[in-house]
């Protein structure tokens, strides 16, 4: 296998034509996508990166910058990248009058593939995300959740070196999710690189090798979990759920209120001071490093979940 | 993607927005057979039977025009709602592969109109080889032109209710003002020069004339079919400039 980085995006930036002026998409961002490693990049909604995966999928053209899909520049042989590629985009639906099975057959043999190789390649993808039981059910009649698993085990099948799964398991119940992320995890076994968008951020720990924390167009963290959570001030968070004062837990670090409690986020030798001093009192404590959703909060200085208003322009999801 | 590769791609574009969509709801047949019928039922009903065989020859184009109008809806939804464009932008299928995959599935759902009024014609009218193979010509060109027609203006279009506004309009821009349900020489004169501008006008010259209802010259022929294949030319060079298979 190559060491070539299966994406190289360089100063890429992105200004709809109907955006405001002044408000960009994406703003000189670069990244590295290393060859057979599952990327996640991670925002809020709006923050920028369905805009990124269409640019490198070769759905948009950048405004400005560079990029190189496996070695190709996108902008000159799109055709090159486009036969080793496969993306479910954001908000993608199967045809409604297919059957499941359909769903991922003609998928297959649309890019070329050969009737009997795409009948077996169908097989293993529904059973393994276990949709084989759904084969013969129109996508009219399933779930949602169900739908999406389709979409998903579409590209898993297809004969790409580089698959884009933008938000893949939004609306899946967590049952789901797991198979979805165990389908994924396979995939990057097989020496797949798979580019994925989520704003799960459990998701984008447990599948992704590498992160990237993303934020009105441009990066703000990347790098392993391990590295971005490294990167905060006060890295380790506290749980004290009692009678504790807050003037009692402020002088180790910061404080914020929870549900029948404070959560404190303190440097190692502050925290492990805290637990101690917490649990002599009888308050129930837990202690451990802080997670990406703190690094989140810590970084962007709003939650995930909370929406950002219209950074893109109006084509963009 | 090799020419093997592209045929398959093509044969399951058929498949996939003609075949199925109509096994899993064969109304869709008639669908498309409604509006020519009924203009077939209204013109032999007022004429007392005299204008029948202008009725088959306009339901034929119709048939294929409205064959247009259904690629024009399923493009602009398929790249909008289901963001199937999307997915098969970022695969080995070509633009080229995918407009005519798109447009021939769509011929799937004329046949039962086209079997129908190739059969009025074979009954009533006197149908001979020469005349069957310039009918199909002309037919084809006309599913040629409606299916650029249809990429131009799916381009344009941000949802599928833009397209359901638009294409009664065009419907009676190209089959009701144009004489394809009568002969020209039925307008006044200063109408027929309006209706020179709709290129239907030149395929209902040249189906009329393959049916035996106007007489036309070798030369006023060799017109139409210049003037119906430039048209039809100009509009798939308009869509390959305007399509947006990657986005602005």
């Amino acid at each position: 296998m190559s060491d070539d980085p299966a994406i190289c995006a360089i100063g890429i930036g992105k200004r709809y034509p109907k955006a405001p002026p002044g408000v960009a998409a994406l703003a000189d961002l670069s990244l590295t996508v290393p060859a057979g490693k599952i990327y996640g990049l991670i925002g809020q909604n709006g923050a920028g990166k369905t805009t990124f995966v269409r640019i490198a999928a070769t759905q948009l053209t950048p405004s400005s910058g560079e990029m190189y899909v496996l070695g190709h520049p996108i902008l000159r042989e799109e055709r090159a990248i486009r036969a080793r590629i496969a993306c479910v985009p954001q908000e993608s639906r199967p045809l409604y009058f297919l059957n499941t099975e359909e769903v991922v057959y003609l998928y297959l043999k649309l890019r070329g593939i050969d009737p009997l190789e795409a009948r077996q390649r169908t097989k293993a993808a529904l059973e393994e995300l276990s949709l084989w039981e759904y084969r013969k059910r129109q996508v009219s009649r399933l779930s949602g959740g169900l739908r999406r698993r389709a979409l998903v085990a579409m590209v898993l099948a297809a004969d790409a070196d580089l698959l884009f799964l933008d938000e893949p398991t939004t609306g899946l119940d967590p049952l789901a999710r797991r198979q979805v992320w165990e389908a994924i995890r396979r995939a990057s076994r097989e020496h797949r690189t798979i580019l994925l968008t989520t704003h799960y951020l459990d998701e984008a720990e447990a599948l992704s090798a590498r992160i990237a924390l993303i934020d009105k167009g441009r990066m703000l963290l990347e790098g392993t979990a391990a590295e971005l959570r490294g990167r905060v001030r006060l890295p380790y968070r506290v749980s004290v759920q009692g009678s504790a004062l807050l003037s009692e837990l402020e002088p180790y670090g910061r404080v914020s209120a929870i549900e029948g409690g404070f959560l404190v986020f303190a440097r190692e030798a502050d925290a492990r001071e805290l637990a101690r001093w917490a649990l002599e009192r009888g308050h129930r404590v837990s202690m451990g490093p802080v997670t990406l959703e703190d690094v989140f909060l810590e970084v962007v200085g709003r939650p995930i979940e909370q929406d950002e208003p219209l950074a893109e322009g109006p084509e963009a999801a | 993607m090799s020419q093997r590769h592209r045929l398959r791609s093509v044969l399951t574009l058929i498949e996939l927005n003609g075949l199925i969509p109509i096994r899993t709801q064969p109304l869709y047949l008639v669908n498309l057979l409604a509006s020519p019928l009924a203009f077939l039922f209204f013109i032999t009903i007022a004429s007392g039977g005299v204008l029948l065989a202008y009725g088959i020859g306009g339901g034929m184009i119709l048939t294929m025009l409205s064959v247009g109008t259904g690629l024009q809806s399923d493009l602009t939804h398929y790249r909008h709602d289901l963001k199937f464009q999307d997915i098969v932008v970022a695969s080995p299928v070509e633009a080229p592969t995918y407009v005519a995959g798109m447009a021939l599935s769509e011929l799937v759902y004329s046949t039962p109109g086209m079997l129908l009024f190739l059969g009025l014609w074979f009954v009533t009218g006197a149908a001979t080889a020469l005349h069957a193979f310039i009918l199909a010509g002309a037919l084809l060109l006309v599913w040629a032109f409606a299916s650029a027609l249809a990429f131009t203006l799916a381009t344009w279009f941000e949802d599928v209710r833009e397209t359901f506004m638009f294409s009664p309009l065009i419907s009676l821009g190209l089959t009701v003002i144009p004489p394809v349900y009568y002969p020209l020489s039925a307008l006044p004169q200063w109408a027929q020069y309006v209706a020179l501008v709709s290129p239907t006008t030149y395929a209902a010259s040249l189906v009329q004339s393959a049916m035996g209802l106007i007489p036309i010259t070798w030369s006023t022929a060799a017109a139409d079919w210049g003037i119906l294949t430039a048209f039809t030319a100009g509009l798939f060079i308009l869509a390959s400039f305007k399509a947006r298979w990657r986005e602005a």
